[in-house]
């Protein structure tokens, strides 16, 4: 073997689950890879770095950056080291995530509706109707195939015995998912027969099942619907996401400014005239959705859209008001949610959930703040966040005035340490952490969950955050066959 | 197809050819300004190609490295290379579900190029026919990918619409830029080496030797630049590729709009197609000029009452 190695003196966080290393020796799943990049010159994995950028950049697979008028391309970092799920993971969180899908369209489906859920007590109606989500214009409205969430991001972290917990439901806009669909292209061209020997599952059929999913909404039962994608335009952060699912399910990317509302129908304007909008895939947040209904002063949304939808007329994707079910607060509940309308024990875990708004809670997380995380509870992209044992003094005490000021709007949890994997920066293999998103699909035949998923990492050395805004970069995801 | 998407490739496609026009013109004037003995102006370039105020144009005009600069490079100038590449991916960008990846890829590796720092250097201190050339050459790469990879749809003809439109366009207005010219400088008329890089510039020349034996005569010239069908830069062949990607938009759905802006076109092809050079001189060549690019303007302005509004 070579008589260096770029794994030399890898450096294992105490208390961390690596994916790689189990008490200095190398798992047997990343056997292969970690072979194949013993015998690799250093050279050859820096010009493969540096062959992964040109793709990404040559691509478009960017976002932009506005700055003084000018727009700067950036890409999304990229770690060329792939992270492998093995066959038996991949099995508990498939079917874990598949529980827990079912029971939160249940949950929605029930809370928009007769309200069980309230009236047995198992969860607080105060806590619905505080939630900023909850839409109330949705009450009684009849959903197809009572399906709201037909796609889901569901976010995975490992804690330092490598039991995966849920971290949050993403059951709105969850994006992320041309990232699985591209990174696996990219670790195509600059890995060559890396993936048919080490038996990683596909990722590339998800653009055919959700579209296939997609069209079977259609509210017209006619042979071929009008299936688009609604976008906020280009310069929303995910605008290369959007271009791309719907290039891939070969539907139309429309702007809100393309569609009107006219006799409760929604239409397309074409060169042709008008054409029926059956089915609307929208990464458009319920606030900017309806200006008639919503904000007013939004200009991607379609004014009338929603009382179209009221009518059966359109089909909306993911349905409006799933935030009552992804909300930080409710996340708390989602366990009791599974016994109440499944009668079955969780097979995934909670992280341990601190509610800020009950007295005990609240004194047990304010006195043991420096072990905590506390988020607000309809945050996302990281932002609005606490790190416990990161932050100064004054940083806890000015947090600590916010949340005493509206506590329904906290929570918080333990600090998990977050599994690590090896990454390859400058020249070295040094371990990050990472968490896991797989997208699940949720249609009239049921749940599917295509093998992989977005990996998110903190590339920041030390750093617990993945996401995006805040330094994360992303890797390939393998899910093994065998 | 959506209003918003034909907008944007048909002006995808006029921003590419009228990038791929102006930089054809800028190599040939600049090795014409290797060539001369008494001194080179930009100021017919300057004028065709950009919205420059005279005063401004009197003080780069004789400045090659200037034109070059300001012309390909320079962001203030709404017409340089670098604005309309941008532009045009801009607009591809909003449409990549509508045009094949290789397009797109093709586009996107266009705007890295010309953003690019050493484009600038380059342009400043090396031989700057080997840099347009490396524009042009991404250009031409755009029009083979799309001939290659684009279904010949909808899309493709508004693609078309605008390539062709944008082309007779610049054919009107470098021909009234350089009978202006000689209209001041009777000598130039009799210049062969000024009608040699003209029509070197529009990829003309050889076309040019084979079809007329008597050298180099405004006439002829005229004739070639408006109506030889098969010279790809006419403003004849353009009008008539245009109106053929046109006629296949024709269906049972847009009648009213396609008979509005059919009318036009066709009034426009009749206009080319019974004249020749000998009524034109008797027109006045300024004044016919000056009719067809109107017309030209206002079939533009029809696609975009009749096609693209959609707000």
């Amino acid at each position: 073997m070579n008589s260096f190695s770029i794994f030399e003196g890898y450096p294992i966080s105490p208390n961390t689950w690596d994916e790689m290393y189990a008490e200095g020796n190398v798992r047997s799943p990343y056997q292969g890879i970690y072979e194949f990049l013993q015998a690799i010159p250093l050279e050859e994995l820096n010009r493969k770095e540096e062959l992964a950028k040109r793709l990404f950049m040559s691509q478009g697979i960017t976002f932009t950056v506005y700055s003084s008028g000018e727009g700067i391309e950036k890409i999304f970092p990229f770690d060329i080291i792939p992270r492998i799920v093995t066959a038996a993971e991949w099995n508990s969180i498939e079917t874990g995530i598949k529980q827990r899908l079912k029971a939160l369209n249940l949950f929605l489906r029930d809370i928009y509706h007769d309200q069980f859920i309230i009236k047995d007590g198992v969860v607080p109606a105060d806590l619905i109707y505080s939630c900023p989500h909850y839409i109330r214009e949705m009450q009684g409205v009849n959903v197809p195939y009572d399906i709201y969430v037909h796609i889901a991001g569901i976010d995975l972290i490992r804690d330092n015995d490598g039991t995966f917990y849920i971290l949050e439901d993403n059951l709105r806009t969850p994006s992320g998912v041309s990232y699985m669909i591209e990174n696996r292209e990219i670790t195509k061209r600059i890995f060559p027969d890396l993936i048919p020997q080490n038996n990683v599952r596909p990722v590339t059929q998800y653009p055919n099942i959700l579209h296939k999913n997609l069209a079977a909404l259609s509210p017209r039962k006619i042979s071929n619907p009008t299936v688009v994608l609604l976008t906020p335009g280009m310069y929303n952060s995910a605008y290369f996401e959007h271009t791309t699912l719907a290039r891939l399910m070969g539907v139309e990317l429309v702007e809100g400014r393309d569609l009107l509302v006219d006799n409760h129908c929604v239409f397309m304007k074409t060169t042709n005239g008008l054409q029926q909008v059956d089915v609307i895939y929208r990464r458009v947040d319920d606030d900017y959705l309806d200006p008639l209904v919503f904000n007013p002063a939004s200009e991607l949304g379609v004014s009338g859209i929603l009382s179209a939808y009221r009518k059966g007329n359109v089909a909306i994707v993911n349905a409006i008001g799933n935030g009552v079910a992804d909300d930080k607060a409710i996340y708390v509940y989602v366990p009791e949610m599974i016994r109440y309308y499944l009668n079955e024990e969780p097979l995934l875990k909670n992280v341990p959930t601190f509610q800020l708004k009950n007295k005990d809670e609240s004194k047990h997380v304010l006195s043991n703040i420096h072990k905590m995380v506390v988020k607000k509870t309809n945050g996302s992209g990281g932002y609005g966040m606490l790190m416990g044992h990161a932050a100064t003094d004054e940083e806890i005490a000015d947090y600590t005035k916010e949340i005493l000021k509206d506590p329904r709007q906290f929570i918080a949890q333990p600090v998990i340490s977050l599994s690590s994997a090896p990454c390859y920066i400058n020249g070295k293999m040094q371990p990050r952490r990472l968490d896991l998103r797989p997208f699940a699909l949720c249609g009239p035949s049921g749940i599917e969950i295509v093998p992989g998923g977005l990996t998110r990492v903190a590339l920041k050395k030390g750093s617990l955050v993945v996401n995006s805004s805040q330094g994360g970069g992303s890797k390939d995801t393998w899910v093994l066959s065998v | 197809m959506l209003s918003r998407v034909a907008d944007s490739l048909f002006w995808m496609s006029r921003y590419i050819e009228r990038v791929d026009g102006i930089l054809r013109m800028l190599k040939i004037n600049y090795a014409s300004s290797q060539d001369n003995t008494s001194e080179f102006g930009w100021k017919p370039v300057l004028n065709t190609f950009s919205f420059l105020e005279a005063p401004k144009v009197d003080k780069i005009e004789m400045d090659s490295w200037s034109v070059l600069q300001f012309m390909v490079v320079d962001k203030d100038n709404p017409n340089s290379v670098v604005n309309m590449v941008t532009r045009s991916r801009e607009n591809a960008r909003s449409v990549q579900d509508h045009i094949t990846k290789e397009v797109w890829q093709c586009l996107n590796e266009f705007y890295h190029l010309v953003r690019d720092e050493r484009l600038s250097w380059s342009l400043k201190n090396e031989d700057p026919i080997t840099t347009l050339d490396a524009l042009i050459r991404q250009a031409m790469l755009y029009y083979g990918t799309t001939e290659v990879t684009m279904s010949r749809g909808e899309g493709m003809c508004f693609m078309s619409i605008g390539r062709y439109l944008e082309r007779a366009i610049q054919a009107t207005d470098i021909l009234k830029v350089k009978f202006k010219d000689i209209s001041t400088d009777a000598e130039k008329m009799n210049d062969p080496s000024y009608w040699k890089y003209f029509l070197m510039s529009i990829s003309g020349y050889e076309l040019y030797l084979k079809n007329y034996r008597s050298g180099f005569e405004a006439k002829n010239i005229l004739d070639q630049v408006i109506f030889n069908i098969s010279f790809p830069r006419s403003v004849h062949y353009s009008v008539y590729q245009a109106q053929r990607y046109f006629d296949r938009l024709k269906n049972e759905r847009n009648r009213d709009s396609f008979d509005k802006v059919n009318f036009m076109i066709g009034k426009l092809r009749s206009n080319i197609k019974f004249s020749n050079v000998e009524s034109i001189i008797q027109e006045g060549i300024p004044s016919y000029l000056d009719k067809i690019h109107f017309e030209l303007f206002s079939v533009g302005n029809a696609l975009n009452q009749h096609y693209f509004a959609y707000s």
